[in-house]
């Protein structure tokens, strides 16, 4: 039963990797097999025609920058929100859980209109500040739940040394937080990476978009050319897989350190 | 702690930029969006007032009720589905079994991590009518008469989108149920296991019930993860065909993008948000009824 699952877990990403390398014609007359000589022009044309490179770019760019603002924002509202005291606390600690209920489509109109009035249409910092926003609730949750198994005696012993309160953030707490920061680090990259909703709304200058986007465009342009479609998608996934596969370490162990606990 | 309480100035600072974005980018956004839900308005021309007029047409609107109802369907799939496999997972991989098998939660949580447009444009492959593997399959089988356009099938398509939902997200129920497991102490699982309580029955009577908050919390993320599908079904169906895979997120897409009814999608929207938690309280209210 076990095995079966897992063949159908990962059957249909080798099924399209097997057949990003046959042609057209063998691909309707043997979609199951290796392919009897494998066209590796496919993967040389995807990449050209999908325009690829510069999409990649824009992902990454995109990508890190929201990430690193993410943890900045995040690790800073999470080192107040986890160890100290003050009145507004348990209201924001709630404020912030609503944003991980928030269905995110219905704030695409909004977004939209605000954007277009801020005019933040159409450049680099567009899909920063949505992608931050909706990243923080997570993110703050990783690094407060994980902040608060911290012993009290770290700030007593920041306060003997006459550390500043950004003194023990940045000298004391900041190097135990490493392990919550490399999953939150993980789960941001991987969902600004993925993001598509806000990237085909808020993005339609074509020198802009990103991967997921680009992807969605060039199997829209090419939707007879299956095989060419599988290459680029090749393309995309196998960077995603190796990524996850050097990661997924800390990501599932850092899930299971806090990130779920309910 | 009085050091503390002199920095309030800190607190406030600190706090601030993540307020304030979180507020500006995410909050902002939903109330806007309720306001503008009384207007009719193309998005470019003045803003008209229209009272209660968007939500009026919106009850009377046969393809947004359709939307909701596959919506519903996606729900159930959901938790029915991704909840019980993916805590039969966690439950295989936690025994003695598997405990050094990371090889198999390395690839069920695979999917989770791929990009939403890519697992769209694999499967909508996967159910190609000529060469997919559905039904090459069938073919192969002997089952020619039910080799099917899978996704032009009104009646069928919504199912079919199911699955593949079920498929990409099983594995993340997978590893919240098996991080929830690993704080249960091994004996507490062996002594039931001892006891002949094994199975459904086993599972059931002990680890559910240990785990009952975790598997709470994972119903209300299930439902909002479900309620926010948009990728899959605008890159596989686009909500077609002819409304039959509609979603209350895709149909507000069209409206207000399409037909440039930015008024009436900001209804849309606000009932998304609307139905959303109210799915969630009700099923908070079942679930903890079901707990005495």
């Amino acid at each position: 039963m076990l095995l079966l699952l897992l063949v159908i877990n990962i059957y249909p990403l080798l099924w399209m990797i097997l057949n990003s390398l046959k042609t057209e014609r063998e691909l309707s007359t043997n979609p199951f097999g290796v392919a009897r000589e494998p066209v590796w022009s496919n993967y040389i044309e995807a990449w050209k025609v999908a325009k690829l490179g510069p999409y990649l770019v824009n992902s990454i760019i995109v990508t890190l920058s929201a990430v690193v603002l993410t943890l900045l924002v995040g690790a800073l509202a999470a080192f107040f929100l986890s160890r100290f005291e003050f009145k507004s606390k348990g209201f924001l600690l709630v404020y912030f859980t609503f944003g991980m209920l928030i269905p995110i489509h219905a704030t695409l109109v909004p977004l939209f209109i605000e954007m277009r009035s801020l005019n933040l249409m159409d450049n680099r910092l567009t899909l920063l500040l949505p992608y931050t926003a909706f990243n923080l609730p997570i993110t703050i949750f990783i690094l407060a739940g994980f902040m608060n198994a911290f012993p009290k005696e770290v700030e007593e012993a920041g306060i003997m040394d006459g550390c500043s309160v950004m003194g023990i953030f940045g000298r004391l707490i900041l190097p135990m937080l490493t392990p919550a920061l490399a999953t939150a680090f993980i789960i941001n990259f991987l969902n600004n990476w993925n993001e598509f909703s806000f990237a085909l709304v808020l993005i339609n200058d074509g020198a802009l978009k990103t991967l997921p986007l680009g992807l969605a465009n060039f199997a829209g342009q090419y939707n007879r050319s299956y095989t060419l479609q599988m290459a680029g998608l090749t393309i995309v996934l196998v960077p995603t897989l190796l990524f996850y596969l050097s990661v997924q370490k800390y990501l599932t162990a850092g899930m299971t350190a806090g990130a779920v606990k309910g | 702690m009085q050091m503390f309480l002199r920095h309030k100035w800190i607190i406030a600072a600190g706090l601030i930029p993540a307020v304030v974005i979180y507020t500006m980018f995410s909050i902002y956004p939903i109330l806007s969006s309720v306001y503008y839900s009384f207007f009719k308005w193309d998005g470019f021309s003045p803003k008209q007032w229209h009272g209660l007029q968007n939500y009026i047409n919106l009850i009377e609107d046969g393809v947004f009720w359709q939307s909701i109802r596959n919506n519903l369907y996606f729900v159930l799939f959901s938790v029915l589905g991704e909840i019980p496999l993916g805590l039969y997972l966690a439950i295989m991989l936690n025994g003695k079994l598997f405990r050094k098998g990371g090889i198999f939660r390395t690839v069920f949580f695979m999917p989770v991590v791929i990009s939403t447009i890519v697992v769209s444009l694999i499967w909508n492959m996967f159910y190609n009518y000529q060469f997919g593997l559905v039904n090459t399959a069938l073919r192969a089988v002997g089952l020619d008469h039910w080799a099917q356009n899978w996704l032009g099938n009104p009646a069928l398509a919504i199912f079919v989108l199911c699955i593949v939902v079920v498929w990409q997200y099983t594995g993340l129920y997978m590893v919240i149920f098996l991080a929830a497991l690993q704080n249960v102490p091994s004996e507490v699982l062996e002594a039931a296991e001892l006891d002949g309580a094994v199975g459904i029955k086993r599972t059931w009577h002990i680890v559910v019930p240990i785990i009952a908050d975790t598997i709470f919390a994972a119903v209300v993320l299930c439902i909002s993860g479900a309620l926010r599908a948009f990728d899959l079904i605008y890159i596989m169906t686009n909500g077609g065909p002819s409304h039959s895979t509609e979603v209350g997120a895709t149909y507000m897409f069209t409206q207000t993008f399409s037909s440039m009814k930015y008024g009436y999608g900001s209804a849309i929207s606000t009932a998304i948000i609307i139905i959303s938690f109210g799915l969630i309280v009700l099923s908070q209210f079942i679930l903890r009824t079901l707990k005495r």
